[in-house]
């Protein structure tokens, strides 16, 4: 789970990695006390958002005077960047920043523990530039500063900053294990005119299953299911996974393989999935599937629902009566299609009979049925 | 043969009173899976499944049972500390099926498993089966058959289809392994891949991917190999959009190397069977077959 930038520099703060000393403005209408309490200028202004390519797109300002503050600052609250619009503003003291670097330390499956990525030239084009230098850590108590320091004399000659970096990227990896962070990126990594460093950006992002031992990470839960309308809060408050998409054929779906599987299928048979829903996680029971089943519902962009299970934990025979439930209780008459496979499958079809359903014993025939009735109810 | 998993492994679960390990017992025992022990500290002395002896620590069970595999059925927040046991304790295979277990939490285990030479299975994963054998997690049994092709799934619902759809065509699969769908694996695909290569009863491998991660770079690796067994592969995702968690941790595409494009190209160009959507898994792992029988020929 991405935090914002000023959270992650407060953690990054906490344990000693030197960040600039900025001012949290977390409401539009507390600009102007905000603009009270700068002692000096120029500023940077910065929005607060956790999609990627905010400096690309204008969310960070340079603020000259005093004069150009709440207007410069009020423009970025109501502009939305990657589709998100800011929760805060941060304002820090603009740094003369001599060089840009970039260095981050995240979860990676080659490695089988953390990486330390490091490119001599940071910045917002980092993406396009050669790729960084790698240096794979593994379990993070095997991190040792000789082997970065190796990997980093082929890319790096200046040694004092290559020492700063070395002995920065130590504390990252320290930090990342303590506080179940999967990625700490920090571009730029700033260079200043007196050789100091500082972290001018930070993208922190937290590793949500670490949530039963960490209150930090429980909180960013409970705020992420808090940004999505009622809807999707009671279906995510089940465990649900849920992207959308911009199609018409609504999925709920067991697995995340199979999900895409369906997804795909769907799209090859001429047809649009509207989203990536996995209900494993949650209760495969009637209380389970009903928030899905109600956003889905009430989704205008929704015009038929396929409900396509492959379980082995979860028994089919129980999936096909929280069916059945559902459906005496339901008022939408949008279409629904089911393929439910898996253990207890032979039981299936005379519950669904019950509600005059019919499972569909290959999932190729029920995306067919979705995307026919996606046709018909255009 | 198969891999990891056949008629002699002795198996115990940790978390056996609870509801899933219960569950267990009686499924896959009926599937021919021998299981000798049960571990559930304050609950030993008990039974489950009717007759299974259930004891305080792994050590005692292996002790008192001869128990050389593990499956591990206890909340996430438990895994890392039961498994560990089960590692040190000497058990040759540790399964963890278990969902939302923090990645550190796996780091340490694979490092431990490692170190004393375990083979760990999981997390976020089915576990395993070798048909006609035994089975070691929840899938399905009428979804296999037994077989000569090795099937490395990154998801578990997906393998159950997908072995369904071999063993409906007469194809059947020496072990189906499900790797998990987390970035940090206890099995690794590079390491089943490799386990199947030395399994004289594998004459070909289906790997069932997605968008995300690296790990099909090792599975192209392996298929370019002169001496490889042939590869058969299905990558899902290619209508997930970028920089979004398809549920799975690992199914999220961050840089093009990692989208659906990047991999079939990959996997193509090293020789692998690719199967262009779910439904055509068969097809390709019949072409994996057909020219493993050239290929055998081409050796001989």
């Amino acid at each position: 789970m991405m935090m914002l930038e000023h959270e992650g520099k407060r953690l990054l703060a906490s344990a000693g990695v030197p960040v600039p000393d900025g001012t949290l403005i977390s409401a539009r209408d507390s600009i102007a006390s905000a603009a009270r309490t700068i002692a000096a200028f120029p500023v940077a202004a910065k929005a607060q958002v956790r999609s990627g390519g905010r400096g690309k797109q204008g969310g960070v300002r340079r603020v000259e005077a005093a004069g150009d503050f709440e207007r410069t600052v009020a423009a970025l609250f109501d502009t939305a960047y990657g589709g998100e619009r800011p929760e805060a503003v941060l304002i820090e003291p603009w740094l003369a920043i001599e060089r840009e670097s970039y260095l981050s330390v995240a979860v990676d499956g080659r490695a089988e523990g953390y990486v330390v990525l490091y490119s001599p030239t940071g910045g917002v084009d980092i993406e396009d530039g050669p790729p960084p230098a790698r240096y794979e850590v593994g379990a993070p108590w095997n991190f040792r500063v000789h082997a970065l320091r190796k990997v980093l004399q082929e890319v790096e000659s200046d040694y004092q900053w290559r020492e700063k970096v070395v002995a920065l990227a130590q504390r990252l990896v320290r930090i990342a294990a303590t506080h179940d962070c999967s990625t700490i990126e920090i571009n730029p990594l700033a260079k200043l005119a007196d050789g100091s460093l500082v972290a001018a950006d930070a993208k922190v992002a937290r590793d949500e299953w670490a949530h039963f031992r960490n209150a930090e990470i429980r909180a960013l839960r409970e705020a992420e299911q808090r940004r999505g309308d009622e809807l999707l809060r009671a279906s995510l408050e089940m465990g649900h996974m849920y992207v959308r998409l911009d199609g018409d054929i609504a999925l709920i779906s067991g697995g995340a393989g199979m999900t895409m599987a369906a997804m795909d299928m769907i799209a090859e048979q001429g047809g649009r999935p509207a989203c990536f829903l996995d209900a494993s996680p949650g209760p495969t029971s009637t209380r389970g599937y009903r928030p899905a089943l109600a956003m889905l519902d009430a989704d205008p962009q929704v015009k038929v629902i396929l409900v396509s299970v492959f379980g082995g934990g979860t028994q089919m025979q129980r999936v096909a009566s929280s069916m059945k439930e559902l459906m005496a209780e339901r008022k939408s008459k949008k279409p629904m299609v089911f393929r439910l496979d898996g253990t207890n499958v032979d039981q299936v079809p005379a519950i669904l009979g019950e509600f005059g359903a019919h499972n569909h014993a290959r999932l190729e025939d029920a995306v067919a049925e979705a995307v026919r009735l996606a046709g018909t109810h255009a | 043969m198969s891999i990891l998993l056949d008629r002699s492994n002795r198996v115990l679960i940790q978390g056996a009173t609870g509801q899933m390990g219960t569950f267990f017992v009686e499924d896959a025992r009926k599937y021919g899976t021998k299981i000798v022990a049960g571990v559930s500290p304050g609950r030993e002395g008990t039974t489950v499944g009717g007759d299974v002896p259930v004891f305080a620590s792994v050590r005692t069970a292996r002790e008192e049972t001869g128990a050389d595999t593990a499956i591990v059925f206890v909340p996430p927040a438990a895994v890392l500390g039961a498994t560990i046991e089960a590692i040190e304790a000497g058990c040759r295979l540790v399964v963890a099926t278990a969902d939302e277990l923090p990645v550190l939490d796996t780091i340490e285990i694979r490092a431990a498993a490692r170190a004393n030479g375990t083979a760990f299975v999981g997390p976020n994963s089915p576990g395993l089966i070798s048909p006609g054998k035994a089975k070691l997690g929840f899938m399905p049994s009428f979804c296999y058959r037994e077989g000569s092709v090795g099937v490395i799934s990154r998801s578990g619902s997906l393998s159950y289809e997908g072995a369904k759809r071999l063993t409906l065509a007469g194809i059947g699969q020496s072990t189906v392994i499900g790797i998990g769908g987390d970035p940090v694996k206890g099995t690794t695909a590079a390491e089943a891949l490799a386990l199947f290569h030395d399994d004289p009863e594998t004459s070909a491998v289906l790997y069932l991917g997605e968008i995300g991660g690296s790990e099909e770079i090792f599975v192209a690796e392996y298929a370019a190999r002169a001496d490889a067994k042939p590869v058969a592969a299905l990558i899902v995702g290619h209508t997930a959009p970028p920089g979004k968690k398809m549920g799975h941790a690992a199914a999220l595409i961050g840089s093009k190397a990692e989208g659906h494009e990047a991999k079939i190209a990959m996997l193509r160009a090293a020789g692998v069977h690719i199967a262009d959507g779910v439904g055509n898994v068969v097809s390709a792992t019949q072409q994996a077959l057909a020219s493993s029988k050239t290929r055998g020929a081409r050796v001989a």
